[in-house]
This record gives structure tokens, C-alpha cells and sequence, in this order.
């Protein structure tokens, strides 16, 4: 079981670099193919690519692609801020304090299972299509895990750790902020986590709901006028920032994090 | 001795009865919070501080709950069949997810050459957030059934794999060792030792493709149907009416929390076994 | 016990050397083992006693050297060995007597047969109340049993125990301890333990094998012949027991 002969390693090795090179080449011919023979449903790579550089030729509603990933971005990033601050503190609150937790803890169980899509007819109707509703939506699809997660992580924190501070004379606030905070930290980092991914879904579900410039404003402007580059331009790069966005958080996790392995 | 006993008993009594006390007086400050919240807004719009036409009053929404079990309007369709569409258009993506996903994930977590091969594939589903999903699956299918329930599948299938993924790398060596000693064939190995401890964080993937999927629903729902929940909410507010809207928002809310209870239900059972320690 | 050792030879081990890379880990062990033999195996921490163990079991492949079982190669396959580690290793999705069974279920032995032998060790040792708890309701040590139950169970050519009792307080090691012998005697296997408890090596074997420093050669072999049961405050014993400690001190 331990020592392989050279042929095994040579059939290894080349199962192991030739396979996933096999699935790409696949995707690829899949996708000219399927292009080829139902143009109407699907553009070839070579379309999008020039729609791709026509986004930047010609810009769609006065802004270029960057210009609608940038709009996008701002109101997640806005809507993040804010909502890390009050997510993780009213997480904290109804994590820490047994009556708080009764008490408001109740209202946000009946708020949390209304999926955040769901709320954008009703801030559409009282805020109409600009920026602020945007920005609320966001921060309501980003609040519930943030607080979930810091009042789960909170929680959890073993009574031990909580017991060794009392043991040396630590008084309530210091315990908090010096053993329990620490602890809790990884939950919190994986609600930091889920609330951008979640903050990245929510901003194109309200742009493509109703927006003038974003990249869901992109997706249904391009589905609306049958242009399918455009979507596909726009999905793929909706793709790559929410894939940039989730490794740069994972890269962050290490330096704050650690000792979470 | 026998004193000391019945000193010993009257204690753990009256442990037990402040234990009582306790509970009952965590279940009222629940309550208490959710009836002001109610009795606030109620008097919000009674007192004409807050503009019916865009928040009606808790009573409102209530008489409109009960008038849309029986009446079709203003979207054509009585409250439960739009309970049923997206039900049936929900469930049916969600149990696809899991049951290609789950398997999926298993088998990409136990054999390399499997993960090799399938991983980019899947890499290019990952990062596509589900809804950036509906206008291609709509053009390449329309607005049918299997569109939407296509496109439900999609986001619940991520999480599903990524959990048993994880959840089977994550089983224990000494446990494998074990049964290699005892001689078991590693596909036996995999039945019999991955599977079931793997079992956990197939569970929480799977919860997390719920809610994803119920999420995903009232968005393609509002995009692209002609029934379901989240059409009613987006007529709702179409025809300016937002105590259909809330009415819509309230249903969406209690039959995603009862699935997430039945969910609950079924990994107790699963995971009798699992004692925290 | 006989002076003349008449039991057939059930495991020879000949030349099992074992090297990590560069590091010489087991060095030339030879030795063998007569059936139905309980035999403990002591050295000094990190001698590479486990690593001896994972070799007998097929966990790790030796570098060179033959491990005979029944004068056959040793496969896992083919022969009945079962392995204790150090820690728990049930399996927390069955419950007690499902466990048990776990490795004649895999050895596809008739259904009647599992039930005799399961409810024969749930008997000897006492967990027939248990049977339908499971490992994560009960304590560490009750998880341990379950353990040594299952690998008794098997009725195994070779059962091998890597320190079962390591982390068990003194009290419950001397119940472990006389619960060992009981099955052992009950069933005839042929044990091999390990342990770095001398007193724990000499109260439970027939044969003491003594491993040197890395790399790990045998150092010598000392017969306890002591009656069953064995009283740890007997002169003999504690003669024994000194022997060895010095011969490990040594080092």
C-alpha cells in the first residue's frame, strides 16, 4: 500500500493532471457546440468576447463594465458596513444576555426566515428604485447571518474558559470582551463570510428587479433586448467578483484567525 | 443518613421549580417582544403616524390573510394554489439538489481521480450566484416547471456537495484504519464508515440548500411566473397593494420556517447517534 | 503451564525492518508467537512501538522482512487479525452490539453466527443492558470495552492492542485488566499487547518481549511464570517487574 511501482505513479500522474484538463476541454467544445447549433439560445465564446470589449466602446446607460461592477460593489460595500457594526453588536447583545436573547431574539426569529429577495417589492414600494433602497436591501439579506452566526458563536463558548476568567476575578464586561469575543471570533468570521456572498446576491437580485446602472441592471437589460452576450458578459463577470470577493475573505481569515484550522 | 437524603431531594425539588420559574419567564419575555412590536404598529397606522397606503395595520394584514384563502384576487389565484406552485417548484429542485448533490460530493470526497474531474465543472457552477441563473434558464427553457425547478437546482446543489465534500474528507483514519484491519474493500470502507460519518455535514449542507432554495424561488417567482408566492407578492405591488405584499412576506416567512422544522426533525432522527461531548 | 511449550506456532515474524526515508525505525526483528500465547510488548517511549504494531497489522508495509501467519503471508483479507488502538475507535453511528459485530459483518460470517458471538461477549462482559445504547451515551473506558469486545469477537489469528488502557485511571485498569484474561482465556486467542506500564506487562503476560531504543531491536524475551491470578505484592512478581524496569532503564 505504501510503495507504488514507476508505472503506477506514471498512470497517477497522468490521471491526475489529464483529468481535470479533459473536463475543461469538454466544457469548451459542450459550450461552441451548443452555440453553434442553437445561436438564438446561446452566443459562442468568440461573441461574448466581442461584447465584452464593446461594453467599453459603448457604454450601456453613459458607464462601461467597471463603471456598473463599481455601482454594484458600492452598495454592498456600503451596506456591509453598516451592517457588520449593528449585526455583530446585536449579536453579541442576544448572544451574551439570556433576556435580551428572550426578548428580541423572538422578533428576529420571525423576521429571519422571510428571505431577503422577498422584501425588495415592499422597499421598492416605499422607497422606490434608487440608491438608499439598494443599500437597505442589502443590509437586511446581510444582517440575519451576521447575527445568527455571532450569537451562535457566542453562545458556544465553552463555560470553561468563561469559569478560568471568574476564576481570575474577571468581571462581566472583561470576560466578554477578553475571552468570549476571541473565542467567537471564527463564527463570526464565517458570518462576515456568508453576509458578503449573501450581500452579493441580494445586490443583483434588487439591480435586476430595478436599476439604471449595476451589473443586474446589465443582465436584464441584455435579456430584455435579447442580447444574450451582454448576459453572458455580465454573468461572468457577476462570477469573478463574487469569486475574487470569497478568496479575498479567505486570505483575510488566515491573518485574523490563525489558530482556526 | 436518611436526613440527609431528604435534604438532598427537597433541594433538587426546589432546583427543578426555579428551573420552571425560569423557562416560563424567558417564554413571556418573548412574547412580550413580539406583542409590542404588534401593538406598536398597530398604533402607528391608527394613529395616523405611519401612512396606511404604504404600511397597513397588523389587523389589515390579517383580514387580507384570511380573504385570500378563498379569493382569487388581485393576482388570479387563491392563496393555496400559490402555496402549492411554489411548493411544488421548490421541492422539486431541492430534492434533485440533493440527491445528485449529495452522492456527488461523496464520491468526488473519496476517490481523487473523481474530484479531479469533476471539480472544474463544478468550479464554474460555484460562483454563479443562482439568480444571475434565471435569464439563461429561462431563454434556453422558458417559464416552465422545469425552468424554475432547473433553476432552484442549481442553488441548491452547491452547498449540498461542497457539505458532503468536506463532511467525508473530514472521517476519521483511525476508524478507516479499522476496517482495513478487519479486511473490508476501500468501496466497503466508503459505505460503511464515509457515508455515515459524513452524515452531519451532509445535513448542514443540506439546510443551507433549503434556504437557499426557498430564497432562490421568490426571486424566479417574481421574475418569471404566472403563479406562486412571490408572483403574488410582485402583482402586490403592481397594483399597489402592500398588505398583499406583507401577507406574501408573512406565508413566504412561516412555510420556510416549517420546512426548516421538518428538516430539524429528520436529522434528529439521522443523527440519533451524535452526542456533543 | 507446561515447562515445555508445546503450541504450535501461530505468527513468525522474520527480519522486519522498517525504515521512514532515512530513519531506521525498526531494525532485524525476529521472534515468533505460539498460538493461544499472550504476549505484552514493553520499551521505552518512542521506540517505535506502534509503529511495530502498524507493521503486524498491514497498516504499514515493512521495508523488508516476512510476517507469517498459520506459516502463510499475512493478509488481512485472508486472516482474522484485529487491532485496539490507542484511541477509541467505535463507531458512533451503531450502537453497542452493532459494533461489535462490526468486523464479522465484514468478514460476511451467517447471521446466526454474529448473534451467538455478539450476545457470547456482551455476556463476558457484562453489557448486555447496553446493547442498544451507543458509544457517544457511555464513558470513555465503557467505549474502550465495546472495542476489545469487537475484536474478540472475531475470534482473531492475531489480536494486537496498542496501549488499550492508556488513559484509564488505576482503578478501572485492574478491572480492564482481569477482563482481558477472562475473554483471552475464554477464547483462545493469541494477543500481542502493548503497553509501557511494566507492572500492567507483567500482571497480564506469558511473555514479556522487551524493545530497545530506536532503532528498535528486541532486546530480550523474559517468561512470567507466575499462577493466574496474579498478585501484584508477591516478591516474585515485583522481581519481575524490577528486572524488566532496569533492563529499560538501562537505556
Amino acid at each position: 500500500m505504501d510503495q507504488k511501482t514507476t508505472k503506477q505513479k506514471a498512470v497517477h500522474s497522468i490521471l491526475y493532471w489529464g483529468l481535470p484538463v479533459l473536463a475543461v476541454v469538454l466544457i469548451a467544445v459542450g459550450w461552441i457546440s451548443f452555440s453553434a447549433f442553437n445561436p438564438e439560445l446561446m452566443p459562442s465564446p468568440a461573441q461574448v468576447w466581442e461584447r465584452l470589449v464593446k461594453t467599453f466602446t459603448k457604454p450601456i446607460a453613459k458607464t462601461t463594465l467597471f463603471g456598473h461592477a463599481w455601482a454594484s460593489l458600492r452598495r454592498v460595500l456600503l451596506a456591509l458596513l453598516v451592517s457588520w457594526v449593528f449585526g455583530i453588536a446585536f449579536g453579541i447583545l442576544i448572544g451574551w444576555n439570556k433576556k435580551a436573547r428572550a426578548f428580541f431574539g423572538s422578533i428576529f426569529e420571525v423576521i429571519r426566515p422571510i428571505p431577503p429577495i422577498a422584501w425588495i417589492p415592499i422597499v421598492i414600494m416605499w422607497f422606490g428604485i434608487g440608491e438608499f433602497p439598494k443599500i437597505l436591501l442589502v443590509f437586511i439579506g446581510t444582517f440575519v447571518p451576521l447575527v445568527i452566526n455571532t450569537s451562535t458563536g457566542i453562545e458556544m463558548v465553552d463555560r470553561i474558559n468563561i469559569q478560568v476568567g471568574q476564576i481570575f476575578g474577571g468581571k462581566n464586561r472583561q470576560i466578554l470582551k477578553e475571552i468570549v469575543i476571541p473565542t467567537a471570533l471564527p463564527s463570526i468570521f464565517a458570518g462576515i463570510r456568508t453576509s458578503v456572498s449573501s450581500g452579493w446576491t441580494t445586490v443583483l437580485a434588487a439591480e435586476m428587479l430595478g436599476a439604471n446602472a449595476g451589473l443586474g441592471s446589465l443582465v436584464t437589460r441584455g435579456w430584455q433586448g435579447s442580447d444574450l452576450s451582454l448576459v453572458m458578459v455580465s454573468v461572468i463577470t457577476i462570477a469573478i467578483i463574487g469569486a475574487l470577493l470569497s478568496t479575498i475573505l479567505q486570505k483575510l481569515e488566515k491573518v485574523v484567525c490563525p489558530w482556526n484550522n | 443518613m436518611n436526613k440527609d437524603k431528604q435534604n438532598l431531594e427537597d433541594q433538587l425539588q426546589l432546583w427543578r421549580q426555579n428551573k420552571k420559574k425560569e423557562n416560563l419567564k424567558y417564554v413571556l419575555l418573548s412574547a412580550a417582544g413580539i406583542l409590542s412590536v404588534l401593538v406598536i404598529w398597530q398604533l402607528a397606522v391608527v394613529l395616523g403616524l405611519v401612512n396606511e397606503r404604504l404600511l397597513p395595520a397588523p389587523t389589515r394584514i390579517l383580514n387580507t390573510l384570511i380573504f385570500k384563502i378563498n379569493n382569487k384576487a388581485p393576482d388570479g389565484n387563491m392563496l393555496g394554489v400559490n402555496i402549492m406552485a411554489s411548493l411544488q417548484v421548490a421541492l422539486s429542485g431541492f430534492l434533485a439538489a440533493i440527491v445528485i448533490g449529495v452522492p456527488l460530493g461523496l464520491l468526488m470526497g473519496w476517490w481523487t481521480y473523481a474530484d479531479r474531474f469533476i471539480r472544474p465543472i463544478f468550479e464554474l457552477i460555484r460562483p454563479v450566484p443562482p439568480i444571475a441563473w434565471i435569464p439563461l434558464v429561462v431563454v434556453w427553457m422558458g417559464v416552465g416547471l422545469k425552468a424554475k425547478a432547473l433553476i432552484i437546482f442549481f442553488t441548491a446543489f452547491v452547498p449540498c456537495v461542497i457539505n458532503s465534500y468536506t463532511g467525508i474528507k473530514l472521517t476519521s483514519q483511525t476508524l478507516i484504519d479499522v476496517s482495513r484491519t478487519f479486511g473490508a474493500p476501500n468501496y466497503e470502507i466508503f459505505w460503511k464508515v464515509g457515508v455515515p460519518s459524513s452524515l452531519p455535514m451532509v445535513f448542514a449542507g443540506i439546510r443551507v440548500a433549503l434556504g437557499n432554495s426557498w430564497s432562490t424561488l421568490v426571486a424566479a417567482e417574481m421574475l418569471a411566473a404566472s403563479a406562486g408566492l412571490g408572483y403574488m407578492i410582485q402583482i402586490g405591488r403592481t397594483v399597489a397593494r402592500p398588505d398583499i405584499v406583507i401577507v406574501g412576506m408573512v406565508v413566504i416567512g412561516a412555510i420556510g420556517a416549517f420546512l426548516s422544522m421538518l428538516l430539524s426533525r429528520a436529522e434528529k432522527y439521522f443523527l440519533r447517534w451524535k452526542i456533543n461531548r | 503451564m507446561p515447562n515445555e511449550d508445546t503450541r504450535p506456532i501461530k505468527v513468525e515474524v522474520k527480519n522486519l525492518t522498517k525504515k521512514f526515508g532515512d530513519l531506521l525505525v525498526l531494525d532485524d526483528m525476529s521472534f515468533h508467537i505460539r498460538k493461544g500465547e499472550f504476549v505484552c510488548v514493553v520499551g521505552p517511549t518512542g521506540c517505535g512501538k506502534s509503529t511495530f504494531l502498524n507493521c503486524l497489522t498491514r497498516i504499514h508495509m515493512p521495508t523488508s522482512g516476512d510476517l507469517y501467519i498459520d506459516g502463510v503471508p499475512a493478509d488481512p483479507k485472508k486472516h482474522n487479525i484485529s487491532f485496539v488502538f490507542q484511541e477509541p475507535s467505535a463507531l458512533p453511528w451503531l450502537t453497542v452490539e452493532d459494533n461489535i459485530a462490526y468486523g464479522l459483518k465484514i468478514k460476511k460470517l451467517p447471521k446466526e453466527e454474529i448473534k451467538k458471538r455478539v450476545d457470547q461477549i456482551l455476556d463476558l462482559m457484562g453489557l448486555q443492558e447496553f446493547r442498544k445504547s451507543y458509544p457517544g451515551e457511555l464513558s470513555v473506558s465503557a467505549e474502550q470495552r465495546i472495542i476489545i469486545g469487537r475484536s474478540f469477537a472475531m475470534q482473531p489469528d492475531l489480536l494486537l492492542m496498542d496501549e488499550p488502557y492508556g488513559q484509564m485511571d488505576v482503578k478501572m485498569r485492574f478491572y480492564l485488566e482481569d477482563e482481558v484474561i477472562r475473554l483471552w482465556k475464554e477464547l483462545g486467542s493469541t494477543v500481542i499487547f502493548i503497553t509501557h506500564n511494566i507492572e500492567e506487562a507483567v500482571y497480564l503476560a506469558e511473555k514479556v518481549m522487551i524493545l530497545t531504543n530506536k532503532p528498535a531491536k528486541i532486546k530480550e524475551e523474559v517468561k512470567i511464570e507466575l499462577p493466574r491470578p496474579r498478585d501484584i505484592t508477591d516478591p516474585k512478581f515485583i522481581e519481575y517487574r524490577n528486572y524488566i524496569t532496569d533492563k529499560i532503564k538501562w537505556w
